[in-house]
Parts: C-alpha cells; sequence; structure tokens
C-alpha cells in the first residue's frame, strides 16, 4: 500500500500541459502518436542523444522531479526501452559490414536507458531498475516501489512506465496481427467487431511514497497474472479484490483496458461480470492507444478523476450508480495472457 | 579542395553527425576547443568523430587516445584531413 | 529473521555445462575463450570470446525445444533453470503454484538473431518464426508456459548487472509474501548486435582479457545462463541448502553512461549498503567476487572502491577471465561460483594474470586455496551506473 503525489504524463492526447482529457486526439497514418513538448528541462547536449522513448521518459520525469523530494529510487516499466536505436544500430551494423560504428545507438538502445539517463541527469546514486516483462513492466515497477515501501516506509521512489511506437516495434507487432488492418478512428475503436488495436504510446511518472497527507490517490495493491484462461483470470480477480478491498468498501468504477481487439473481449467480459451491476465501467485505451505498459495511463486517466472529480463522457462504457468514484479497480489485459489488477482509492 | 571550404564542410558535418541540435555550423569558431569548454563534446563524441573521419574521409584512428590528440579543433582536424583523406 | 536459501542450482557457460563442470574448471584455473565459432562475424578470429560449444540446433534437441522462434538466450535458460529445478527436487506443483515466483534477467533477448530481426523490422518482409521473440521478456514468457507457472513472472535489465538484480527482486518478493519461492537468474546469449556495440565503444580487447592487471585492455564477451532457486528456511526443511542470502543493494553512479566515477561512487556505496543489509562489518567478508571485466575503468574504479571499504582488502577475484562477460547472466552465474566457493569451502584461482595495478597493489587470489570462508561478496556494475552487491553465506 502507497500513496501517489505527483504525476506526469506525456501520451498522444493533451496530458502534459494544460491538461485535457475531455479533448480526444485522434491517430495520424493508423498511430496514435505523443504529443511530444519542447523538453526544456533536458539540456540540448544529452537531449541530442536520445531515442523517442528515452526523451519522452526523461521528459516526463524532470518535471516531477523539479517539484519533489530526491526520491530514493527510480524504478522504471518498459517493454523495449530504447529499441529504435536498437534499429538504428542494427542498420549499421548490416549497412557498414560490421565496419567501424558510431556507439551511441547502442548505448541508447539498451533497455535501462529510461531509467538510467533520468538517475545521470538528476544525479540521483538511489536505486535504479528496469522491469521489462511485457504488458506487466508496470505492473512489477509498482511492486517494487510496494515492497521498498514496506521495507523504508520514509523513502520515496519515481515509477514510471514508457513505450514508444518505433520502426523496431510497430512492423513487428502489425505482422502478428496486434493492430487493426482497416483504418479506423480511435473514437470509434470499441465499434468494430475486429481483431487488433490502435498503436499507442505513452510516458508516465508518478512519486510514490508512504505518506497520506498531500495524496492524490491510495494504491491499495496492484497484482499480476499469466495465464490464457479466463476462469483462472476471474478467480484470481476475485480473491485480489476480496483480500485487498477494505471491509464495508465497495468499488464505484472498473477502469479497464478494453481495446478493440475481438479476441480479448471474453476477459474483459468476466471482468465485468466480477463487479455487480452498478459498478461504472470506463474505458482508457481509445485514449492511449494499445502498447504494452498503457496499463500506466489507466492509473494516470484516475489520478486526474480523483483530483478533478470526474471522467470524460468518451470513458464511459456503462453509467454507475455512485455518487463519486472513490473506490476503483483498474483490469488490463495483454495479448491475452498477462492480466493486470490495480486497486486504488482516494487518499 | 579549399581548407576554408574543408573546415565549412567539416562544421556542417559534425552538426548533423553528433545531432548538435542547437548549434548553427557558422557559429563554430576554428579554434574554439572541441572537448570541454567550447563545444562540450565528450568521450563518446570522440569515438563518433573517429567515424565520422573514416566514413567521410576514408581515415582510420585505431586508438581513441590518439584520436584525441587530432580532435582539438576544426582547425587541428582540416589540417589532419588534408594531410590523411584517401576520399 | 526466517533466512532466504539457495536449495537449488543450474549454470552453463565457457567452462562448463552444469555446476559440477564449471566447479572442475575453476578449480583448474580453465579459461574458456576462444574464436567465435556458432555464428559468422567479422570478429570470428579477431575477439576473444567465451562461447559455449554446443549449437543452438544441439541446444534445441537436448531440451526437446522445438517451438517455433526458440533463441539461443532461451535455450540456455531453460537448461540452467532445468539444472536448479531437478537439483532442489521442486515438483511439477510447486513450479506450477500461485506462489512460485520466475524472476530473470537478460540483455540479448532475442537480438542474438541479428539478421533475422534486421528482415523483421523491414516494413515489406513477411515477418519470421522470429518475430515475437525480440523482446527481453520473450525468455520468460517461454519458461512460464514450458514449466507452466502461475505464480509472478518477471524480467528485470540493469544492464551488466542485471542478474543480480534478479535475485534481490525474488528474494524481495518471497520476504514481503509475494511468494513462497522464486527461481531466479540470468541468461545472455553472443550477438553481432553486443559484439559490434561493445567494438564500437572500444572497450573490448582483441586479447584474452586479464582483469585487475597492470597491462589490462578490454573485456572479452561471453555467453551463457545460471538460475537459483530461492526459498524461506523454514520452508526446506528436508532440503539442501547451499547458503543463504544475507544481504544486497542496488545503487547508482550516475557519473556516465558507460563508465564509472573515478571514486568509484556507486561501488563504494552499494557494498556498503550491502554489508549493512546483512548487518555484517567489512572485516567479515571472507571473498569477493569482483565485477572485474578488465576494462581500464572497471578495474580501476572497483579496486578504488574496495580500498576505500576495506581496511584490509579481502580476497578477490574475476571469474570473467574464466567466461568472459556474460552480461545479463553475469551476476547469477558469479553468485553460482561464490556458492560453489562457500559450499566446497575453496577458492579458485584467478586467471589471466600478471601484474598488479601500480596505484593499488592489489592481487587476485593467485592459487586454488582450501579456507575457511562465511561470507562472500559478488559484486556487478553495469551501463548505466547500475551497480549491485550480493552478500551469500554459509549454509
Amino acid at each position: 500500500m502507497f500513496y501517489i503525489h505527483q504525476t506526469s504524463c506525456i501520451s498522444p492526447q493533451q496530458t502534459f500541459k494544460d491538461i485535457d482529457i475531455n479533448i480526444l486526439h485522434e491517430p495520424t497514418d493508423r498511430k496514435l502518436q505523443a504529443i511530444e513538448p519542447s523538453y526544456e528541462a533536458i539540456p540540448p547536449g544529452i537531449l541530442r542523444r536520445m531515442g523517442k522513448a528515452v526523451r519522452m521518459g526523461v521528459g516526463a520525469a524532470m518535471p516531477v522531479l523539479q517539484n519533489t523530494p530526491v526520491p530514493d529510487g527510480i524504478i522504471i516499466g518498459t517493454a523495449n526501452g530504447g529499441k529504435e536505436d536498437c534499429v538504428k544500430f542494427l542498420n549499421q551494423i548490416i549497412d557498414y559490414e560490421e565496419g567501424l560504428l558510431t556507439p551511441i545507438n547502442f548505448v541508447q538502445s539498451t533497455p535501462n536507458a529510461v531509467a538510467a539517463q533520468i538517475g545521470l541527469l538528476t544525479k540521483n546514486h538511489g536505486y535504479n531498475i528496469t522491469h521489462l516483462q511485457l504488458g506487466l513492466a508496470f505492473e512489477f515497477a509498482m511492486i517494487d516501489a510496494d515492497m521498498l515501501l514496506a521495507e523504508y516506509p520514509l523513502n520515496n521512489y519515481l515509477v514510471g512506465a514508457v513505450d514508444d511506437i518505433s520502426t523496431y516495434n510497430y512492423y513487428f507487432e502489425d505482422k502478428q496481427g496486434w493492430y487493426k488492418k482497416e483504418s479506423i478512428s480511435n473514437k470509434t475503436l470499441y465499434d468494430n467487431n475486429s481483431t487488433g488495436s490502435i498503436a499507442g504510446e505513452a510516458a508516465l511518472m508518478f512519486f510514490v511514497n508512504g505518506t497520506r497527507a498531500g495524496a492524490i490517490a491510495k494504491i491499495h495493491a496492484v497484482d499480476t497474472l499469466h495465464h490464457e484462461d479466463e476462469s483462472v483470470m476471474k478467480e484470481k480477480l476475485q480473491g485480489f479484490i476480496k483480500r485487498y478491498l477494505p471491509g464495508g468498501e465497495k468499488i464505484d468504477l472498473l477502469l479497464t483496458g478494453e481495446n478493440g481487439d475481438n479476441r480479448l473481449l471474453k476477459y474483459y467480459d468476466r471482468c465485468e461480470s466480477v463487479v455487480e451491476a452498478d459498478v461504472a465501467i470506463a474505458r482508457f485505451k481509445h485514449i492511449s492507444g494499445e502498447y504494452p505498459t498503457a496499463s500506466a495511463m489507466g492509473l494516470w486517466l484516475c489520478c486526474e478523476l480523483f483530483q478533478k472529480g470526474s471522467l470524460p463522457g468518451h470513458m464511459i462504457k456503462r453509467k454507475g450508480s455512485a455518487a463519486a468514484y472513490k473506490n476503483v479497480l483498474i483490469y488490463n489485459n495483454y495479448k491475452g495472457i498477462q492480466h493486470s489488477f490495480i486497486l486504488l482509492s482516494l487518499p | 579542395m579549399e581548407t576554408v571550404q574543408l573546415k565549412q564542410q567539416l562544421k556542417k558535418q559534425i552538426v548533423e553527425f553528433l545531432n548538435l541540435l542547437s548549434v548553427n555550423p557558422d557559429d563554430i569558431k576554428d579554434n574554439e576547443p572541441l572537448f570541454g569548454e567550447g563545444l562540450g563534446l565528450d568521450s563518446i563524441d570522440s569515438i563518433e568523430l573517429i567515424v565520422l573521419l573514416n566514413r567521410e574521409y576514408g581515415i582510420v584512428i585505431e586508438d581513441p587516445k590518439e584520436g584525441r590528440k587530432v580532435l582539438v579543433d576544426i582547425n587541428t582536424m582540416a589540417d589532419y584531413i588534408e594531410k590523411h583523406r584517401t576520399k | 529473521m526466517d533466512r532466504i536459501v539457495v536449495t537449488g542450482m543450474g549454470v552453463i557457460s565457457a567452462i562448463g555445462n552444469t555446476v559440477a563442470e564449471n566447479r572442475v574448471s575453476l578449480i583448474g584455473g580453465k579459461c574458456g575463450m576462444g574464436s567465435l565459432e556458432m555464428f559468422s562475424s567479422k570478429f570470428s578470429d579477431i575477439l576473444p570470446v567465451g562461447e559455449i560449444k554446443i549449437s543452438t540446433d544441439t541446444l534445441k534437441e537436448k531440451l526437446n525445444a522445438h517451438e517455433p522462434g526458440v533463441t539461443r538466450t532461451t535455450l540456455l535458460a531453460l537448461h540452467t533453470m532445468q539444472e536448479a529445478l531437478t537439483d532442489s527436487g521442486s515438483t511439477g506443483s510447486e513450479i506450477s503454484a500461485f506462489d512460485t515466483a520466475l524472476v530473470s534477467a537478460n540483455t540479448v533477448g532475442g537480438m542474438c538473431l541479428t539478421d533475422e530481426m534486421y528482415r523483421d523490422s523491414k516494413k515489406d518482409l513477411p515477418g519470421s518464426e522470429y518475430i515475437s521473440s525480440y523482446d527481453y521478456g520473450s525468455v520468460n514468457m517461454y519458461l512460464q508456459k514450458r514449466f507452466a507457472m502461475n505464480g509472478p513472472v518477471n524480467t528485470i535489465n540493469t544492464a551488466c548487472s542485471s542478474s543480480a538484480n534478479a535475485i534481490m527482486y525474488g528474494a524481495r518478493l518471497i520476504r514481503s509474501g509475494r511468494a513462497a519461492r522464486a527461481i531466479v537468474g540470468g541468461t545472455d546469449s553472443l550477438a553481432k548486435f553486443t559484439i559490434n556495440g561493445f567494438n564500437a565503444l572500444h572497450i573490448l580487447s582483441n586479447e584474452v582479457c586479464t582483469p585487475f592487471d597492470e597491462g589490462r585492455k578490454g573485456l572479452n564477451l561471453g555467453e551463457g545462463a545460471a538460475f537459483l532457486v530461492l526459498e524461506k528456511e523454514s520452508d526446506a526443511a528436508g532440503k539442501k541448502i547451499y547458503a543463504s542470502l544475507g544481504g544486497y543493494s542496488n545503487a547508482n553512479d550516475s557519473f556516465h553512461a558507460s563508465s564509472l566515477s573515478d571514486e568509484g561512487i556507486g561501488p563504494y556505496k552499494v557494498m556498503k549498503e550491502a554489508l549493512a543489509a546483512a548487518k555484517l562489518d567489512p572485516g567479515a567478508i571472507d571473498f569477493i567476487n569482483a565485477h572485474g571485466t578488465g576494462t581500464e575503468n572497471n578495474d580501476k574504479v572497483e579496486s578504488i572502491a574496495m580500498l576505500r571499504l576495506f581496511e584490509k582488502v579481502p580476497a578477490f577475484a574475476s571469474t570473467k577471465a574464466n567466461i568472459g562477460h556474460t552480461l545479463g547472466a553475469a551476476g547469477a552465474i558469479e553468485a553460482v561460483f561464490c556458492i560453489l566457493n562457500l559450499s566446497h569451502q575453496e577458492l579458485y584461482p584467478a586467471v589471466n594474470f600478471n601484474e598488479p595495478i601500480p596505484a593499488t597493489g592489489l592481487k587476485p587470489v593467485e592459487n586454488y586455496t582450501r579456507k575457511t570462508l562465511t561470507h562472500i561478496m559478488s559484486n556487478s556494475f553495469g551501463f548505466g551506473g547500475n551497480c549491485s552487491s550480493l552478500i551469500f553465506s554459509k549454509a
């Protein structure tokens, strides 16, 4: 259990400056591409070397770190790290036949590049780690922070998630059928009965600690599951809620990562069947697009909800009976096998 | 190629190759230190510049430490290129 | 407090395919470096590497791993995970239990298939069988399916200290009650990608590496994998206990993306913190398995950090001289080697060492030695300044 105090989000929507999530930007070239800021906080001499994932991650972290105590650790979840630079280096290997190659693409391509660069720029000598388990990379980062805060209750941590659309992963995912074949708008993402979703990307940062005062949100628990069977998922989810929802409380909102891929609907249907009929249901993948650490966007949207008191209408799948959303359950599914559960509430 | 032209070309190449976003090639002085102060490049840039010299001018410098003696400023680089270029 | 203990191990490297084979080679001071043979590269006869002389196809046969898209990185992990699980006597239902975690690390993932990845990244070429195997997480996805695991499954990366962090994370999952046991480790195979990357940074040596030697010229890359089974001591009744994991820490040097600060901020901090976590004074450490890559920067800085922390630097050595730098697997392989030191109460000779670094005068262990060993420290330092230290103690 821990608290979120500050957040930052660079995404395909207006989430960084002049935040307004009522506006819904649409995909370009079938991708929900991040609106990147000018990265004033990153010195040009360092920015020039960064691939997109790294500059998005560092760019999202800097505003948080400028307003908070020095964190005792930097914990990042990413499936791909700096893979765009991987492809650039790979191209060099092939094009120059293993001749004289420039090293910067190699250095920036390492999966720990985001966490390392944040540490380097802020001269942070604390704990530094990168979690990579694809659709659960962010969850394991959160669990890491949860465990550390239980051991060191007075510490602070920066927990983040970054994944970008790169030449590397876009064609890999597309060729495997994870994106819609047809050209669609994210505004109608859930309406087509077809396979695939829309590519998205984002960098999110959360400053967390064990202190309630001044917090935006309270994270009760985060849990994960690797399983293809939706009944096993349902049982796990029921156990999760029973274990972590405080006595006498009820879930007001279920936020899901339903993404328009009809092959995954069985998981979301099963998840929805776990909560009572008067619980509101909302979705977020039309905002973020689909990418491994997208559940972080769901969490960020909940933080916005808790601060602003409401969600944009375009997120609501089913209205609920609660006048205000106090307890929220986030469920996300990645490629049918990875399931994430986050239970949070107003602090 | 005239030395003045070479230096101009070299400045453009350095800015492009090292992705020096905020630097105008024309603003780089010929005797401005490339490393430390001046342009503020670092050890990874020195390796990158050795690659630049190889790709654009066919020059081979095996040891990065030896390379640093060449990579002092635009003047020393241009001088070395004129003496050793194979392209 | 209930200790976290090691009840099973598996390892493969350039000097042996099992724990027993590796031990024999370590005792004999074997150096596993040679020419690259398993794939073609311009560097095949130029750069010595610690290669496992078993082809990927042979590994697939031996391990009955014929699923499409299985990579060499995954096969090495599978091989050693099997050895560790057999060694610990883990049953199928224990492995599949919802409270059994799998935490491992790698830096290459499926990128060992450099040419396939190049083609798969091109828009107009059809996808190969490896298209879903390039991710770092794909090794664990295979293992999770192969062993029908239902508990937490996570992949970690902190560059060259990755699998040390996988060990730490597994231990913390157990300590926090999120797992009853954790299968932890790391794997990496040689790849054109990493060979060219390290070569571009001018930190590879074209000779066999000489860690902590005055004339050291750089590192040799190696490949390998290792897994350990961690459990609470109270759950390990009746099992063979190799050692306990007494303390650990992760800290960041934060000086430069690919080199350590002159005073060794990260290495010093992490060793100090690991000692504090283990509630030990520096003098309690009997041996250090050093990171010791053979680069000018690492070995000098690591030496300085040891001199800063220890009044008398304990016996130390780098096993990278035997097997090369196995990147994501290094932390786990070196952990297994430390546990061999502890369980057999012996130290192995450092190989390829002649003269100490003049500024430090430090010499690694020169001969095979039988010695009373109670606490051993294993250090790993990676790109991005990621420093890790593990302390293992005698069972």
